[in-house]
């Protein structure tokens, strides 16, 4: 009974937070979009009964996405993106949890503090402050302009540049945490035995740490990838009218053309990208787990 | 298993081919430590030191923990660089040469070995380094697999094998570039007792066949006695004694060595030569005295300890006849081991002093029990004579 | 920002089950009330008023046709209620509780009974004009004296607008609000409901994307103000705004705002009641305290906008009635245009081709 209950939490849970809510958004993207509230065809009804209902739902809206080129771009053009800002946060994180591993033992509390401390201010205010920081009349114009660096203000915000600054900024805690957790419980000897057998400083790098913090490397690049490659906010607070991303696209189905049946293709399919590497990321845990024991 | 012809160094009857290099002047040492000093800030971990090892040897460095035996190993290792002195290796200098270019391989206490490659390949690890052709490689690899008998292991990674497997491997990847020396950080550490045993015999084993210089950090005086051909033992980062495990066992130079290896009776008092290397040892609190022999020089009236081991200490019923040193005493207290017992006999003045016998008959028709009187008897060159 | 109004509104909805008789939420645009206004109401009638605001039309438009919003009284742009009345979203207005409604004004509910034929389910908040910012000065520098700052030929001759490039140009965020006026520009109808005509805004559009710095449809008020861009297509009401801001900073720059003289959108703010409102009484006493001249003129005379009520002229400020910009004079009212709903597929068409204007794509 109890080890019944203990698996049926999971399951319920999975059901609650994701199977109920991706049904709804499927069964909406198989309907019609129609002038009515809600708005799109068909409305269940237990007059018709369930076969009435399901025999009009159809999969035109998916078949549309491929009549314009529009889609594939945003989809292509937010995986570019996703990817380009992992990659830097992988570039700027890895040094900075590197260095946090390294750090006396006594600072390593304070270092994660600082790490963790910016998930305490709201994700828009950061968001919005980093308009301020980036803007034509914004600090670090004023900054390199004082300084000398530049003749005329850097056109930043509102371009592809704020996108990934603004992702790489927002994501980079998770990029930072599962990495500094492997290379903290890395033993400094296997880097000294490293050395004892020929290695230099750098191969010892090459050859020991990155392939043991590998496992955090993964975890972290799909901790920023998956939501990287879905985000709206980021790109509509910082982005230009050229940056193009299916988070946009989807926003301007839902509400500048009230098609929610093609805005909930647009999710489904996006969603369907973000399972292969979600399923990923889970095997990399799951063995993870594995090796740990 | 083959006999060692040093496990019976030092020994005057024995032909002149033992191997003790350290007692031929004409002998180059392998490695030198000279005046080699160490701080940490406001801490001294290497006072001064100079000690000589020579190839081939086995030696020991041991001593509590905090006494410099690990800083001394990482200091050949690399790992650390002397404050002031000088350390060769086969005659160089080799404090400014980095650890990846030292004809030195460490086996780390944690064995330090790479989890994510298999045991081949953590074997092959330092081997690639070199670049070394990848058919020698292999050879080089298949027979340290074989000489740490690893062959069937070979594709598992380090989390997949025991213990005590774990330790071959991390010996095999050390010795696979066959370096001029071996360093050993507390090897047999992680081992349960029986598998430490068996382990060191075998660690000797592989020292004789490679004829590799084995330098092994240890606290255990049990495992330097049976392993090494010189021990160092070391305190506040000086070396007390360096010798022969014989020659620490039984002719300590010091207190300090006599109580730190085995157990031993320290008696304290004065003495007072009787004839030449004799010397009369007057307790100092009963007054009672005994014969000791001590080939160093005492002055008369000099306080001195009298350091004997227990089992060199015979107990019997009666008086032995013809012992020069005999006390009478109560029996305290028995500690039966097996194979040995040891009795704790109170004697004048309170004192107790341990004497062994070997349980050569059934525990039920043991001679001796508790409250009992008895003698207890040793000849002058039992014990040990120490200054203070 | 959407967001901002997204967040202020997910709160307002989960508020929204313990409404309770005596409140009435009404959701209009920011920055569209005399506040105090609102105070007003609360002790004349004793109703509690929740007063929540958000700048898209999409928005709001989502959150009628989802349903539940517990709201009250909401604020729809003409062709937006078309639609959302077509949807069923509102519910008719109870005239019998609207006493005030004698006030309001026959030319513009004429103009509003476009979208809400009888006006049946609306009553006129505001109504204004999408016409052309300009900082004179600057224009006049990029130019010259002669600069067309009244004709849409100032925004959509990519000559003129290479130049002013140099000074920043922001375009209001609104396919809706530029389409029309680019088929104006070139002659076309700017109600045209067919893709064939819609498509033709297509080259002029971007035949000066290249030389818009933004498409936003609020920032440009300070902007203008600041003297960072020097044209802006957008609302009267806003640019009135920029105009007043940047006289109290007193920096030198100098705003106009243009009708177009080839013509503008004529475009109309409605209150209406959403069909599930939790207290359509309270809705009714708001609507009628709103159309109650004086109250009407405060709201004009705070937000520089034209009002749908005639007995409230005469207690309009002389710089908002006076002001040709917010009442346009006879001749200029009569070349303004008002657009209807673009059905589901044009709609489509239309959003299209906004995205490929804003991104190239």
């Amino acid at each position: 009974m109890r080890r019944a209950i203990l698996i049926l939490v999971p399951y319920l849970w999975l059901l609650a937070l994701f199977l109920v809510p991706f049904i709804i958004v499927g069964r909406i993207s198989l309907s019609d979009t129609a002038l009515a509230r809600p708005p799109y065809l068909p409305q269940f009804s237990w007059d018709e009964g369930i076969w009435a209902f399901l025999s009009q739902l159809d999969f035109e809206n998916f078949w549309f996405l491929t009549t314009d080129d529009l889609y594939w771009k945003a989809y292509l053009s937010s995986l570019q993106i996703a990817i380009t800002a992992t990659f830097f946060a992988l570039l700027i994180g890895y040094p900075i949890a590197y260095g946090m591993a390294r750090a006396p033992e006594e600072w390593r509390p304070t270092l994660m503090m600082l790490v963790i401390l910016p998930f305490w201010t709201s994700f828009l205010i950061r968001v919005y402050s980093w308009i301020g920081i980036l803007s034509q009349e914004g600090y670090l114009n004023q900054i390199l302009l004082w300084a000398g660096i530049i003749d005329a203000p850097l056109i930043i915000l509102n371009t592809n540049t704020a996108v990934y600054i603004g992702i790489v900024y927002t994501y980079l805690p998770f990029m930072i945490l599962p990495i500094y957790s492997a290379l903290d419980r890395l033993d400094g000897s296997l880097i000294e035995a490293a050395e004892d057998l020929g290695c230099s400083r750098l191969q010892a790098f090459w050859l020991i740490t990155v392939p043991l913090s590998k496992n955090g490397i993964i975890a972290g690049c799909f901790l920023v990838f998956i939501p990287a490659l879905g985000e709206f906010v980021i790109p509509s607070l910082l982005g230009g009218s050229e940056t193009l991303m299916i988070g946009k696209i989807l926003w301007e189905e839902f509400f500048n053309n009230r098609d929610w049946p093609v805005a909930s293709a647009v999710a489904v399919v996006l969603l369907l990208i973000l399972v292969v590497p979600i399923v990923l990321f889970q095997r990399n845990q799951q063995r993870q787990a594995e090796e740990d024991r | 298993m083959t006999l060692r012809p040093f496990l019976q160094q030092g020994r005057p009857d024995l032909p002149a081919t033992v191997f003790a290099p350290w007692a031929d002047p004409n002998q180059k040492p392998l490695i030198r430590f000279q005046n080699v000093t160490k701080r940490f800030g406001d801490f001294t971990a290497i006072d001064d030191l100079s000690l000589d090892i020579y190839e081939r040897e086995f030696f020991a460095l041991l001593g509590p923990s905090g006494c410099g035996k690990t800083t001394m190993m990482r200091m050949l290792a690399g790992f650390e660089n002397p404050t002031s002195g000088r350390i060769e290796l086969a005659g160089q200098d080799i404090v400014p040469v980095p650890p990846n270019k030292r004809a030195v391989n460490m086996m780390f206490q944690s064995y330090a070995l790479f989890p994510h490659l298999t045991v081949w390949d953590n074997i092959a690890f330092g081997l690639r380094r070199d670049s070394m052709p990848k058919i020698d490689l292999q050879r080089r690899v298949e027979e340290m697999l074989k000489l740490t008998r690893l062959e069937k292991f070979a594709r598992r990674k380090p989390h997949q094998i025991s213990g005590g497997q774990r330790q071959r491997v991390a010996l095999a990847r050390s010795l696979a570039k066959a370096p001029k020396l071996l360093l050993l950080d507390e090897p047999l550490g992680a081992l349960d007792k029986k598998l430490r045993q068996d382990t060191q015999f075998e660690l000797m084993d592989i020292q004789e066949k490679t004829g590799t210089t084995f330098v092994i950090v240890t606290h255990d005086q049990e495992e330097a006695m049976t392993v090494a051909s010189r021990v160092a033992v070391m305190d506040e980062g000086r070396l007390i004694q360096v010798a022969t495990p014989a020659d620490i066992y039984e002719a300590p130079n010091s207190v300090y060595v006599a109580d730190f290896i085995g157990d031993v009776n320290i008696l304290e008092g004065t003495v007072r030569a009787t004839g030449p290397n004799r010397y009369h040892f007057t307790w100092a609190d009963t007054g009672e005295s005994v014969t000791a022999a001590s080939e160093r020089p005492f002055s008369d009236g000099q306080t001195a300890h009298l350091a004997i081991r227990p089992e060199k200490v015979q107990i019997s019923a009666e008086r032995p006849e013809g012992a020069e040193n005999a006390i009478k005493g109560k029996v305290h207290d028995i500690a039966y081991l097996g194979n040995i017992s040891t009795f704790h006999v109170r004697v004048a003045g309170e004192r107790i002093i341990k004497a062994q016998s070997a349980n050569t008959r059934r525990i039920t028709n043991r001679a001796f029990t508790w409250e009992d009187d008895v003698w207890l008897s040793w000849t002058p060159t039992a014990g040990v004579v120490l200054s203070d | 920002m959407n967001i901002k109004t997204l967040s202020m509104t997910a709160v307002l909805t989960l508020t929204a089950a313990a409404v309770s008789a005596n409140e009435v939420r009404v959701y209009n645009w920011s920055d569209y009330i005399d506040e105090e206004l609102l105070a007003k109401f609360e002790a004349e009638t004793g109703i509690k008023l929740i007063y929540d605001v958000f700048d898209s039309n999409e928005v709001l438009e989502t959150k009628m046709l989802a349903g539940g919003s517990g709201y009250d009284v909401v604020v729809p742009s003409g062709t937006f209620l078309q639609r959302q009345i077509s949807a069923g979203a509102f519910q008719k207005l109870d005239k019998s509780q609207l006493p005030n409604l004698e006030n309001m004004w026959d030319v513009v509910a004429a103009r509003t009974a476009q979208y809400d034929p009888g006006n049946e389910y609306s009553i006129n908040y505001m109504w204004g004009t999408t016409g052309i910012g300009v900082n004179v000065g600057k224009v006049k520098e990029v130019l010259g004296e002669d600069a067309p700052m009244n004709s849409l030929a100032l925004i959509f001759d990519p000559a003129n607008m290479e130049k002013l490039a140099s000074c920043g140009v922001h375009f209001l965020d609104a396919p809706t609000e530029l389409i029309p006026a680019a088929l104006k520009y070139i002659g076309e109808n700017p109600d045209a409901q067919d893709d064939e005509t819609i498509s033709k805004a297509e080259p002029v559009l971007m035949g000066v994307r290249p030389f818009v710095t933004k498409f936003h449809s609020s920032e440009y008020i300070n902007a203008l103000a600041n003297g960072d861009i020097c044209v802006a297509f957008g609302w009267s009401g806003d640019i009135l705004q920029a105009r007043d801001r940047a006289a109290e900073a007193d920096n030198g720059v100098e705003i106009e705002y243009h009708i177009p003289a080839e013509g503008a959108l004529m475009w109309f703010d409605q209150m209406a009641i959403p069909v599930d409102a939790p207290n359509p009484a309270g809705a009714h006493a708001f609507l009628n305290f709103i159309m109650d001249a004086q109250n009407m003129a405060a709201a004009s005379n705070y937000v520089y906008y034209a009002n749908g009520n005639g007995a409230s002229k005469e207690f309009l400020n002389e710089d908002v009635i006076g002001d040709t910009a917010i009442y346009p004079d006879e001749g200029t009212l009569q070349n303004l245009y008002t657009t209807s709903p673009y059905d589901a597929g044009v709609q489509r068409v239309v959003t299209r081709l906004w995205t490929k204007v804003k991104s190239g794509t």
